[in-house]
């Protein structure tokens, strides 16, 4: 299989003549009865090649309709979203998103759903199978293959969706709460799994959540999202090193910064 | 626990509690002749019926050795009406869960012509169709056509968009998608539509036969009440609702053996 994505040795991440996603001045308006909703407004940030990014928001502010926009699930009412360099107008295996909800097909086995997107791609029924069996192991589900979806734990089937869209090499990562219905033990063991698969395989990852800590502890940038309409109100690097313990200063502080903006 | 696994799906010969009294009062009822035999007819006659109708020589008696003709001729009638209701009922059924438009354009007529009767159609399709195979075929796929229509529209109608979107994520087209995604993902509502199609189908099987036909499950009824023997009347009932349940059971089995979802998800 052809790698799509760009390994780049750790220390050379994230420069930022690599602009892969370039978002600008996009908005966002629904209608709601007589009137318009402005969701977003000229929301505008880059994303490097290899880039892990945050996108951190109170409930409501449109960061889940952000990443739909970037999706291609939805329209942008104006603005633009490239990649590279290419204007983004539907969904596709270049930019796959992992949903908050189970999004399992739950009529198929894990193994199976695992294999869905390699199906009707001219891949032979080996080549599959090794496929299907690496990426099972990678998110630590090997035995587990022959489940069916609601045979397992939400955390098993966050990873299964994880390991659906990891196995298609997409360049963007979209990530919408992934771990947000997870109890705190399982969502610091994902996260972890989703930084060592990242420092694995390379991939771009944009993150969203509402949980500093969760944006403290994976982001090499956090953008803070300003609620109705959504804007991008704060950008703060991460510079500190991985794994990141939550009891150093520098995270405290940096989650009291992240905790201000947001207020 | 295992004691406790069995009692919730219970012992084996539940099912068979409700048949075997309703037998037992029938015939408690025709021993002490509360009911004349006339018009109830005692167990064992039907029994005889029923034996001379499936096993007897042709020329034996009434109706005998008629069964397995009746049964082939009204399964083709009922295999030709259902098989034409899911035709039409699934494909419609599923786009109009879908899209708003189609949804729009027919769901007026459909839900006022299956507002009238179906014993309505039947003077009309005598006319139309003349006496057999085609009124009733015509009946059959009417009938059938509702619940099978509704069901898989509501069925695709109630999908989890969630699904689609990830099956567009994935690079799945459209037509993958309805038939990997949409088509197992609405599997259960579409399962209830064909069994509730397929039990009305062989009700209006009947009516069909009613009509007049020589040879079928249905002729036997109508052509026993002519002669006024009811023992040959009920034969044909209990025919039907033994053939109706297995048909059902066959249908099932068909759909578990072909699609994983109809394996997994009820």
């Amino acid at each position: 299989m052809k790698t799509r994505a760009k390994v780049i040795p750790l220390v050379k991440r994230p420069s930022p003549d690599d602009a892969l996603f370039e978002i600008d001045g996009l908005r966002k308006v629904f209608p709601v009865g007589a009137f318009f909703l402005t969701v977003l407004d000229e929301v505008r940030f880059q994303v490097s090649r290899g880039e892990l990014i945050c996108i951190i928001g109170r409930s409501g502010c449109g960061k889940s309709t952000l990443l739909k926009i970037l999706a291609g699930f939805i329209a942008p009412s104006s603005g633009k979203v490239l990649l590279n360099g290419k204007s983004v107008t539907r969904p596709g295996p270049d930019r796959c998103m992992v949903f908050q909800e189970d999004a399992l097909f739950p009529w198929l086995t894990v193994r199976e759903n695992v294999a869905f997107g390699l199906r009707g791609k001219g891949f032979s029924r080996r080549k599959v199978r090794e496929q299907v069996d690496k990426f099972l192991s990678l998110v630590g589900l090997r035995e587990f293959h022959n489940y069916l979806p609601r045979d397992i734990s939400g955390g098993m089937k966050q990873r299964v969706a994880l390991a659906r869209v990891l196995i298609l090499q997409p360049e963007v990562l979209l990530m919408d709460e992934p771990f947000a219905a997870l109890d705190a033990q399982t969502r610091e063991e994902m996260q972890s799994l989703l930084l060592a698969l990242w420092q694995q395989l390379s991939h771009t990852i944009i993150f969203v959540t509402h949980d500093v800590t969760e944006a403290v502890t994976l982001a090499d940038r956090v953008l803070a999202m300003s609620k109705a309409p959504g804007r991008i109100q704060q950008q703060l690097h991460i510079d500190l090193p991985r794994p990141r313990g939550r009891d150093q200063k520098d995270f405290i502080d940096l989650a009291g910064k992240l905790y201000a903006a947001l207020r | 626990m295992w004691k406790k696994e069995k009692l919730i799906n219970g012992p084996l010969f539940l099912p068979w509690i409700i048949p075997f009294l309703a037998l037992l009062l029938w015939i408690i009822a025709s021993k002490t002749e509360m009911v004349p035999g006339y018009l109830l007819p005692r167990p064992l006659d039907i029994g005889k019926a029923g034996y001379s109708y499936i096993f007897g020589e042709t020329g034996e008696g009434p109706y005998a050795g008629r069964f397995l003709g009746d049964l082939g001729s009204s399964m083709v009638r009922v295999g030709c009406g259902f098989a034409l209701a899911v035709l039409l009922g699934l494909p419609l059924g599923i786009t109009s869960g879908r899209l708003p438009y189609i949804h729009k354009l027919f769901s007026n007529s459909i839900n006022g012509i299956r507002a009238v009767p179906g014993i309505s159609w039947l003077p009309l399709a005598m006319i139309w169709f003349g006496i057999g195979m085609k009124t009733t075929v015509f009946l059959v796929a009417l009938a059938a056509f509702f619940p099978i229509y509704l069901n898989a529209a509501a069925g695709a109608g109630q999908v989890n968009p969630l699904l689609l979107q990830a099956g567009a994520m994935m690079g799945v087209g459209r037509v993958r998608g309805a038939l990997a995604i949409l088509l197992p993902a609405a599997m259960p509502h579409i399962i209830t539509g064909l069994r509730l199609g397929l039990g009305i189908s062989w009700a209006y099987l009947v009516l069909g036969e009613l009509s007049g036909v020589p040879n079928g499950l249905g002729a036997i009824i109508m052509d026993a009440r002519m002669l006024g023997r009811t023992d040959f009347i009920m034969v044909g009932i209990i025919v039907i609702a033994v053939i109706g349940r297995i048909s059902d059971r066959l249908l099932m089995v068909f759909l578990r053996s072909c699609f994983k979802s109809a394996r997994r998800l009820s």
